[in-house]
């Protein structure tokens, strides 16, 4: 397992992304809210001519008070055909994972058990490598809400 | 018929090199009976092509190569080593009479009869042929047209002439297509940041050239989605010849329009709507020969399918010569499965009842035949259709024939849509849905809250509105509610709805661009496109907003909908007026005809400073009347603008009524001589602008204009406070003073100079060849002065209209230079 993963902090803790699905760093500009879409939607925005969905991770996960200060730079990420930047606390580094993902004892928690493939050890420290198929879909109960 | 040879050609050899591993594959394994399916779809591809054109050889061959590998899928034969060379030796000879025709649309002579043998004798000879040279020995000896070399493999067969087409995965084009947007918007960022910038001749020339060049590139890309819709008519002759041959009908088609072209994706939406239109026509309207002939018609039936290009639609006709639809048949059924009752029944005249048949769950055919009424039915052909924007309908006389029309528009991905604004917030509306934009307050439209439920009076008609604020959950804003613009829209169904917005922003062809599927759950969107200025905005999904709110009538209610639209339309024919009040309160109309718009305009846009006014829109000198004396009324100004075609002319009212019909008598007036007649609207006297005397003494030709140009001083004060004040009349802030003096495209623009600047520039000696303004930074002046205190705004003001005035007549080649 020595693939490359984007390090990110999420919530407050250290999360890693394949970097193969990140295409790029971006800085967030103006987002344009959609009304009545589920909320961890944060809305749309521009990257050069194509539209971006842009997800709040935190509230991705099912967190709701949004206790954490976001980073101002997104990550972009492809999935299932659609671009979506995703609203991190910041992205940290650019690592090499040194491990396959692996289950903790007692688990990682609701939240955090639906979108982690498991924990991977990097250079700088371990960290939850995150499913994002499973972190973009949302948490169920908001995303049945809208 | 070149075009459809070069498809062929295409198809044929795209078509061998998947088969050609097959039969490789086959041969190492004959039992193998799944191998067999590609080779067996080859030749029967041909045989079934070769019927198109004149090719007996390919089609004696490749018959003989079904019928050897139908033997061998049947378990007839068994396959052997002596089969497969030949089965080869004959995709070989295929190709090289492919490529001869494609050289020269004509099939080359030659003898095939070596190779057909070879296909029949292998399993009594067995090892006879099992030699692959002496087919191709064989083959050069009876095949002189060919070339002396042998072609064993498609990639040795000659194909010196270039390729005319090719073939690129559509997922190419798209990229290649976002691509372009992508320039166009990084072309709009480049030229905004160049207006900042100022001119610049040595960039500028560059830069309009980049321009007309990415159009030209966006249009070619454009084409390259574009298909022919030949390809689609292609398979209708063998889809209607094959239906009749089972049915025992006999049919001659007729296809017209074939070169009409339209998105890819398109013809892909539309082949099944017209296969079905055309299997239907072909079992339940054409009669059988024989009563054809009892009824003194041709024995073979005609069908026609016509496709034609109208604008942003292609309308396809499908018509057939057959029995026609019976409508008492299609009432009865009707009145039977409870889709109407017998009143209804009683005042629907046939074209109605007719449109019954796109109606879920109707299907007249008494038994289901194995060619149509497999359950699908047409209102899935309309459902299909409406889902792209497009729309069906049917006409028919009985005995005499039925003709069906499709209308699809032409591409899914780029679309006229109107933006609209709710909040701090844009959105997107289709345009094909807007029916008519209407600036009105809430009295006029006679505004009602029934139940949740809130209507609005248009035409004389109460129609259900939402407020899109509403619909979409925003905050509404309580001082917008009275003032509020409707987008009327008209869903294909014929149902009309209002949308109130709180502004209209601006019109025009904007580049679809999916949404991810979590936004798309809500329902509310169709897509997402992006602004000039690259802010992304959403498109609204107005038939599934409609359905939401139940504003989708079914089919009872489409039923009533459509008798009170004739009911609507017949009042048309009655002359219709625009009721408004001026600026005097006096009740006014003119005839509706005449307004091509409303417009609401500031009162700063508009200049009173000659005897008479002009105003400023879209770019345009419009002469105005209708003004008090005086000051102006309000901040804000309606106006209708009035048009003859020609000339126009804006009327500033203080209150826009209603739309209302003329149906009381029109009493001509001697005395006011811009005024018509005077007549009665609901109960109260209302005097008719005369449209031809208005016209003639204020109409003109609209002048464009560019926006005067004027340079600020340099310095802080000059940006930040000057600046808006200047741009607020009406003026175009240039950058910098020219410091160069030299007399370029801008010395048209006016020069605002601090005192004491001017007077250096003066002594420089420059040449002031525009208007100059003086400011100077004490309230009192020196006497004879011709400088202005800078802090005096009603002096700054009526200086900056002098110049403006001054200025003369547009010059419209300098316009756009900055």
């Amino acid at each position: 397992m020595n693939d490359l993963l984007v390090m990110a902090q999420i919530a407050g803790r250290r999360c890693a992304l394949q970097a193969g699905d990140v295409k790029s760093v971006i800085e967030l500009g103006a987002i344009t809210p959609v009304p009545r879409s589920p909320i961890f939607i944060a809305g749309i925005t521009a990257l050069r001519s194509q539209a971006l969905t842009v997800i709040d991770c935190r509230i991705a996960l099912g967190f709701r008070e949004i206790a954490w200060a976001t980073d101002h730079r997104a990550a972009v990420v492809a999935v299932g055909g659609y671009s979506y930047a995703l609203i991190v606390d910041a992205i940290e580094d650019i690592a090499t994972g040194q491990s396959t993902p692996d289950k903790v004892p007692g688990g990682f928690g609701s939240e955090w058990s639906r979108v982690a493939t498991g924990m991977v050890e990097t250079a700088i420290g371990p960290a939850l490598l995150i499913d994002l198929p499973a972190l973009i879909a949302g948490p169920e109960t908001i995303g049945a809400a809208a | 018929m070149d075009d459809l040879l070069a498809d062929f050609v295409a198809e044929t050899r795209e078509m061998l090199e998947a088969s050609e591993g097959e039969i490789i594959a086959w041969e190492a394994n004959p039992a193998d009976g799944s191998r067999l399916d590609a080779v067996f779809r080859f030749v029967h591809t041909v045989k079934g092509n070769c019927g198109f054109f004149d090719f007996p050889r390919l089609a004696d061959l490749s018959h003989a190569a079904e019928d050897a590998l139908a033997d061998v899928r049947s378990g007839r034969r068994e396959p052997d080593a002596a089969l497969v060379s030949a089965v080869l030796a004959v995709s070989d000879r295929i190709v090289e009479l492919v490529d001869a025709s494609e050289d020269g649309g004509a099939c080359p002579q030659g003898d095939d009869a070596d190779l057909i043998s070879a296909l029949k004798e292998g399993p009594q000879d067995g090892p006879v042929t099992g030699d692959p040279v002496d087919i191709s020995a064989s083959e050069d000896s009876a095949a002189p047209c060919d070339d002396a070399e042998p072609a064993q493999t498609p990639s040795a067969a000659p194909s010196i002439q270039a390729q005319r087409t090719i073939r690129l995965p559509v997922d190419l084009l798209d990229r290649v297509m976002s691509g372009v947007s992508d320039m166009v918007l990084a072309r709009n960022d480049l030229a905004h940041r160049l207006r900042q910038a100022g001119t610049q001749p040595t960039i500028d020339g560059p830069f309009e050239r980049l321009t007309s060049i990415l159009s030209d590139v966006r249009d070619a890309i454009t084409r390259m989605r574009m298909q022919r819709i030949e390809t689609l008519f292609g398979a209708l002759p063998r889809l209607v010849r094959d239906l009749s041959a089972e049915l025992g009908k006999q049919v001659l088609v007729d296809l017209e329009g074939g070169d009409v072209e339209l998105d890819r994706e398109m013809i892909e939406m539309v082949r099944d709507p017209l296969t079905h239109i055309i299997r239907n026509a072909i079992d339940h309207g054409i009669e059988p020969p024989h009563e054809r002939l009892a009824y003194g018609k041709r024995e073979n039936a005609f069908l026609s399918i016509s496709a034609r290009q109208s604008g942003n639609t292609i309308s396809i006709v499908v018509s057939d010569d057959g029995r026609g639809i019976d409508e008492q048949k299609i009432a009865a059924k009707a009145l039977s499965t409870g889709l109407i009752t017998q009143a209804e029944r009683a005042s629907m005249d046939r074209e109605k009842i007719l449109q019954l048949i796109f109606e879920p769950g109707f299907s007249t055919a008494e038994e289901v035949s194995t060619v149509s009424g497999r359950g699908v039915g047409l209102d899935v052909v309309r459902k299909n259709l409406e889902k792209v924007g497009g729309s069906i309908k049917v006409s028919s006389t009985t005995g005499v024939g039925t003709l069906f029309t499709l209308q699809i528009p032409l591409t899914l991905s780029i679309i006229a849509g109107l933006t609209v604004e709710v909040g701090p917030q844009r959105f997107s509306i289709p345009q094909s849905y807007v029916e008519e934009i209407i600036h009105a307050s809430a009295s006029a439209l006679d505004f009602t809250q029934m139940g949740e439920t809130a209507l609005v009076t248009f035409r004389g008609q109460r129609v259900p509105c939402l407020a899109l604020c509403d619909v979409l959950g925003l905050s509404d804003d309580p001082e917008n509610e009275a003032n509020r613009s409707m987008v009327m829209l008209r869903l294909a169904s014929g149902d009309l709805f209002a949308l109130a917005v709180d502004n209209i922003h601006s019109h025009g062809d904007i580049v679809v661009k999916p949404l991810a599927p979590a936004v798309m759950k809500s329902g509310l969107y169709a897509g997402s496109t992006l602004l000039d200025d690259g802010q992304p905005v959403l498109l609204l999904d107005v038939t599934n907003i409609a359905s939401a709110y139940n504003l989708m009538s079914d089919a009872r209610a489409r039923v009533l909908a459509d008798a009170l639209k004739q009911e609507s339309q017949a009042e048309q024919s009655v002359d219709r007026a625009m009721l408004f009040t001026d600026f005097e309160g006096r009740r006014r109309a003119v005839r509706l005809e005449l307004v091509q718009r409303i417009e609401t305009a500031p009162a700063q846009a508009i200049d009173r400073s000659t005897s008479s006014p002009r105003v400023v829109i879209d770019g345009l000198i419009l002469p105005l009347i209708g003004l008090p004396e005086g000051p102006m009324p309000a901040a804000k100004i309606r106006l209708l603008r009035l048009t003859d075609a020609v000339g126009q002319l804006l009327y500033a009212v203080k209150e826009v009524d209603d739309a209302v019909a003329l149906t009381g008598e029109l009493k001509p007036v001697e005395d006011d001589p811009l005024v018509e007649a005077v007549t009665l609207v609901n109960g109260q006297t209302v005097s008719l602008i005369d449209g031809h005397a208005i016209f003639a003494r204020y109409g003109e030709t609209p002048k464009p204009v560019s926006r005067p140009q004027c340079r600020l001083p340099e310095g802080d004060w000059a940006r930040t406070i000057l600046a808006p004040l200047v741009t607020a009349a009406g003026y175009e802030i240039v950058p910098g003073a020219s410091q160069d003096g030299e007399a370029d495209e801008a010395d048209e623009a006016l020069t605002i100079w601090f005192e004491d600047e001017f007077e250096a520039a003066k002594a420089l000696e420059w040449e002031f060849t525009g208007p100059v303004i003086r400011l100077r930074d004490q309230p009192d002046a020196a006497t004879g002065s011709e400088t202005i205190y800078r802090y005096d705004r009603e002096g700054l003001l009526s200086a900056l209209r002098e110049a403006r005035g001054a200025r003369g007549t547009p010059h419209p080649e300098t316009g756009e230079a900055a």
